[in-house]
């Protein structure tokens, strides 16, 4: 793919990653074929920030994993009261690289 | 999520159960003078979802099952996740098998659904309209 492209891709989605995967997306990007440029455009990625401040609100509710899409955790701290508080304040720092993490298994299958 | 972090996060889950419930029914203070633990309780005055669930799994090993009910039905699930994942955690590591991770992947999938997702939304915000209006 173009680097120009790429670049461009990685400059307005670099807080979406973790930054030493950064180098990783970018070769395996441009090594990548021009026709799946769409559909890594496509694909939503959800925003750190974002997920912090729910974490921030409703996170003895588990909303915030319900929402990077660990259903099964969110449903663990839902019944727990948020792991009696306790997990939800482990959370609030563990979030924003879940939610990165995240990302990256997304558009994993199209670097692949 | 790969099955090593899973099992892990299941065996600290079930080992900070444990204790928990250990420490509740070995605690010689009554139940009354202490302030509830739930973060949300504190911040709002107002019980979670899922308060109460220590009440109703302690009036379970009581063996009074419907004041269990009564109080959350929520705990049932919790009384059955303690009761089960030990021994299922047991049989996955002897036989070095992987049908707990396979049901939890599977588990996702199925709460996913649009539908079903719907409906276990909807029951979870009745439940906890009913925690506030008992009070818990």
């Amino acid at each position: 793919m173009d680097s120009q492209k790429v670049d461009m891709y990685i400059m307005s989605n670099a807080k979406y990653f973790k930054s030493q995967q950064l180098n990783y997306i970018r070769e395996r990007m441009l090594a990548m074929d021009d026709s799946k440029w769409g559909m890594l455009q496509s694909v939503e990625l959800k925003d750190p920030t974002t997920i912090l401040i729910v974490s921030l609100l409703a996170g003895g509710l588990g909303i915030d994993r319900f929402m990077i899409g660990d259903t099964g955790l969110g449903v663990a701290k839902l019944l727990t009261c948020g792991g009696l508080g306790v997990w939800a304040l482990v959370d609030l720092f563990l979030i924003m690289d879940a939610a990165r993490d995240k990302n990256m298994e997304k558009i994993q299958q199209f670097l692949a | 999520m790969n099955k090593k972090g899973l099992y892990l996060i299941i065996t600290l889950g079930l080992i900070a159960g444990y204790s928990w419930l250990a420490y509740i029914l070995l605690r010689e203070t009554p139940k009354h003078h202490s302030m509830p633990v739930c973060f949300f309780k504190n911040i709002t005055g107002v019980p979670c979802p899922s308060c109460g669930n220590t009440r109703s799994v302690l009036t379970l090993i009581k063996g009074n099952f419907t004041d269990a009910v009564l109080i959350n039905p929520l705990g049932l699930i919790i009384a059955f996740i303690l009761l089960i994942f030990p021994f299922w955690l047991l049989y996955d590591t002897v036989y070095k098998k992987d049908t707990l991770y396979k049901s939890y992947l599977n588990f996702e999938k199925i709460v996913k659904n649009k539908y079903i997702a719907t409906v276990l939304i909807v029951l979870l915000i009745a439940n906890w309209i009913w925690n506030i209006q008992k009070g818990l």
